[in-house]
């Protein structure tokens, strides 16, 4: 049980257990000493009280015999009250001793005296009486019953002397009685020491071997401890001298890597420059770009006009080629009738050879008709031609302004998500920008905290130093704490 | 266009000046000097016909078809309230074309008699010095073509063109038709 408990505890129980006997013999000393006191105060009490109880008994008993002596040798009055009064306090002494004397032989010796005293009393009475009676005096003869009164006298006397004499007896025996407890409380009080004496020495060598054993292996491994605190004190100063040149270069690191960051930083904030001046052209260009389109849709609106008008010229041409058949028509017939003129003419002599010649201007006539018919025939194609030509040219123009308005439409979203991501990206810089100066920042603060640990990877080498130096100033505390203890093991 | 309306308009002033001329000028007749020629094309190819041996020139005659062994006989057509056989000229000059002839010449005589042709190029008066070989006197282009049908050449600002010879057509025709033998049959080429 003791070993598991810490030497602490052990030394308080030690203290504790020596503390216990020793309160143990002071209350059984005290305890002692007071029965003793006791038996002493008995011995005093009996002596005080009862011997000279006793002995002022006697003393008061003389002192009547002096006075009632006195009274019958003058008769006066004053003798007679102090013959009474030394009566009342013999009686009075008698009283108090019967209550405080506790031996038996003592009591009955108490009770002959007061036998004694009643019948020296009635002897007395009937004497005084008769001094009373008596003026002149002249011969102690006189009075009746004078011997009978000296027996009794002398009878208390003795009674008294025996009484004092029994005190002086039951005193000593007291006394004596009361010397032997003494010397045996005395015995029992060396024993109680010796017992004391023991345990303690038992308790101080259970904690002188505890301390020797559990301080001793402890101190042995604070030693062990001391070495290994020290080797690991110096790798750490190596390891602190290493990491404060690493420190070093972290923080040559940092620097450069800061005014890079500034110059990012300086660079984010032109480039958001450049794009909010990119942002304000696009929107200028945006205005620009609707007026444009305005501008197309009105020569969309032209160009199905022109194709409107080209298409009805063509049905005029259409038509007046109409006519110009009706006309080549006619002229053909005309021909016909001409040649069929001339046909008949022929054979009708010297008027049909006259009517041949008109027959002849009339088919001239019709065939230059004709010709001219064809003529128009052919410029009307030529109109045509150059209508259909045209309107395929519009058409085709339409096209391309439909296709440049689709394609318009595209450069225009284009353009406006060009806007919009200008806008975006003008955003995003500065957001790099912000980003940047937080970097910044941030780079600062993490090199003012490179300097810091560099400062204290400085102050952990120092320390680490001083720790190697106060392991071994340990270890070798640790040898003469050993050598105290008295264990040289470790 | 002012310069082409320029031009339309001086054609005009010509057109007018020789309109009046022609009443102005002295009357003239038909001389020996001239001859009056149809020139048309048949089957694609220019010809020539003499306008007085033709009674009369129409386009687009219905024509009735007629069934028949010769492939040249388009059908009958009505003038004048008699019917008249049609024969396709092209045909007759053995180069035959599927097109359907639009116009008809009638042949002058008797026994009517129509031919047909594709296209009516117009009415020349060549002067008589322009025909070569008008006669095969030498034997030797008495006629040519399929029974001497064509008989001559004609010197024309478009080119020179064979004369279709009506009488010798009529004769081809009747030989065709049974009517006589073809005599040269073994001339054609």
């Amino acid at each position: 049980m003791m070993a598991e408990r810490t030497f602490g505890t052990k030394l308080a129980a030690g203290f504790g257990l020596t503390l216990a006997l020793t309160l143990l013999m002071t209350a059984t000393s005290v305890l002692t000493l007071r029965y003793v006191m006791h038996s002493k105060d008995n011995v005093i009490t009996s002596a005080r009280v009862n011997l000279v109880g006793s002995e002022e008994l006697n003393g008061h008993m003389e002192s009547r015999i002096a006075d009632y002596r006195a009274y019958l040798l003058t008769a006066s009055d004053e003798y007679l009250r102090a013959t009474e009064q030394d009566r009342t306090a013999f009686l009075a002494v008698a009283g108090e001793l019967r209550e405080s004397m506790t031996d038996t032989t003592s009591r009955e010796l108490l009770d002959a005296v007061i036998a004694a005293e009643e019948k020296h009393a009635a002897l007395l009475a009937p004497v005084m009486e008769q001094r009373s009676r008596i003026n002149d005096l002249r011969n102690v003869a006189q009075f009746s019953g004078n011997q009978e009164l000296k027996a009794a006298r002398i009878a208390l006397q003795r009674a008294l002397g025996a009484l004092i004499d029994r005190q002086s007896v039951v005193v000593d025996s007291r006394r004596d009685e009361s010397s032997s407890r003494a010397t045996m409380a005395s015995a029992f009080i060396i024993v109680i020491g010796a017992v004391l004496i023991l345990g303690s020495a038992a308790v101080a060598w259970k904690l002188s071997r505890d301390l020797r054993r559990e301080v001793g292996a402890a101190v042995g491994h604070i030693q062990s401890s001391s070495a290994q605190l020290e080797a690991a004190a110096a790798q750490q100063a190596s390891g602190g001298r290493d990491q404060a040149s690493a420190m070093n270069e972290i923080t040559t690191t940092i620097s450069e890597l800061l005014i890079t960051s500034r110059q990012i930083a300086d660079s984010a904030q032109r480039v958001s420059k450049i794009a909010e001046e990119t942002a304000e052209a696009a929107r200028t260009g945006d205005a620009t770009v609707e007026q444009t389109r305005t501008s197309i849709a009105a020569i969309r609106t032209q160009v199905d006009q022109i194709v409107q008008h080209m298409l009805a010229l063509g049905e005029k041409s259409q038509q007046i080629g109409g006519v110009a058949d009706l006309v080549s028509e006619l002229a053909e017939q005309t021909n016909i009738l001409a040649i069929n003129a001339t046909i008949e003419a022929s054979g009708a002599g010297e008027w049909g050879r006259r009517f041949a010649v008109v027959a002849e201007e009339i088919r001239k006539l019709a065939d230059r008709t004709a010709g001219s018919a064809k003529e128009i025939r052919a410029l009307i194609e030529d109109v045509r031609g150059a209508v259909n030509t045209t309107v395929m040219a519009t058409e085709i123009g339409a096209k391309a302004v439909d296709s440049g308005s689709r394609q318009f439409d595209d450069a225009t979203s284009s353009f406006r998500r060009i806007a919009g991501l200008v806008s975006t990206t003008s955003d995003a810089t500065r957001e790099i920008e912000l980003s940047t100066k937080q970097q910044t920042t941030a780079v600062e603060q993490v090199n003012i905290a490179a300097s810091d640990t560099a400062r204290v990877t400085r102050e952990t080498e120092a320390s680490a130093v001083q720790t190697k130096q106060t392991a071994a100033h340990l270890s070798t505390l640790s040898s003469e704490l050993l050598d105290l203890v008295g264990t040289g093991r470790h | 266009m002012t310069a082409r309306s320029g031009s339309v308009s001086r054609r005009l002033d010509r057109l007018r000046d020789d309109f009046d001329r022609s009443f102005a000028e002295p009357a003239r007749s038909h001389d020996e000097e001239h001859l009056e020629l149809l020139t048309i094309r048949a089957g694609g190819r220019p010809y020539a016909i003499k306008l007085s041996q033709s009674s009369g020139v129409h386009p687009d005659r219905p024509v009735t078809p007629l069934p028949g062994p010769q492939p040249a006989l388009l059908g009958l057509a009505g003038f004048a309230g008699a019917v008249v056989p049609v024969y396709d000229l092209a045909a007759l000059l053995d180069h035959p074309v599927a097109e359907v002839p639009r116009w008809l010449v009638l042949a002058a005589g008797t026994p009517p008699l129509g031919l047909a042709f594709h296209e009516l190029d117009g009415h020349v008066r060549a002067a008589v010095s322009d025909i070569i070989r008008e006669t095969g006197q030498d034997g030797e282009d008495g006629g040519h073509g399929r029974g001497g049908t064509l008989r001559g050449l004609v010197d024309l600002p478009g080119g020179s063109r064979p004369i279709i010879d009506i009488p010798a057509a009529r004769a081809l025709v009747h030989a065709l038709a049974g009517h006589a033998q073809a005599t040269d049959e073994e001339n054609a080429p």
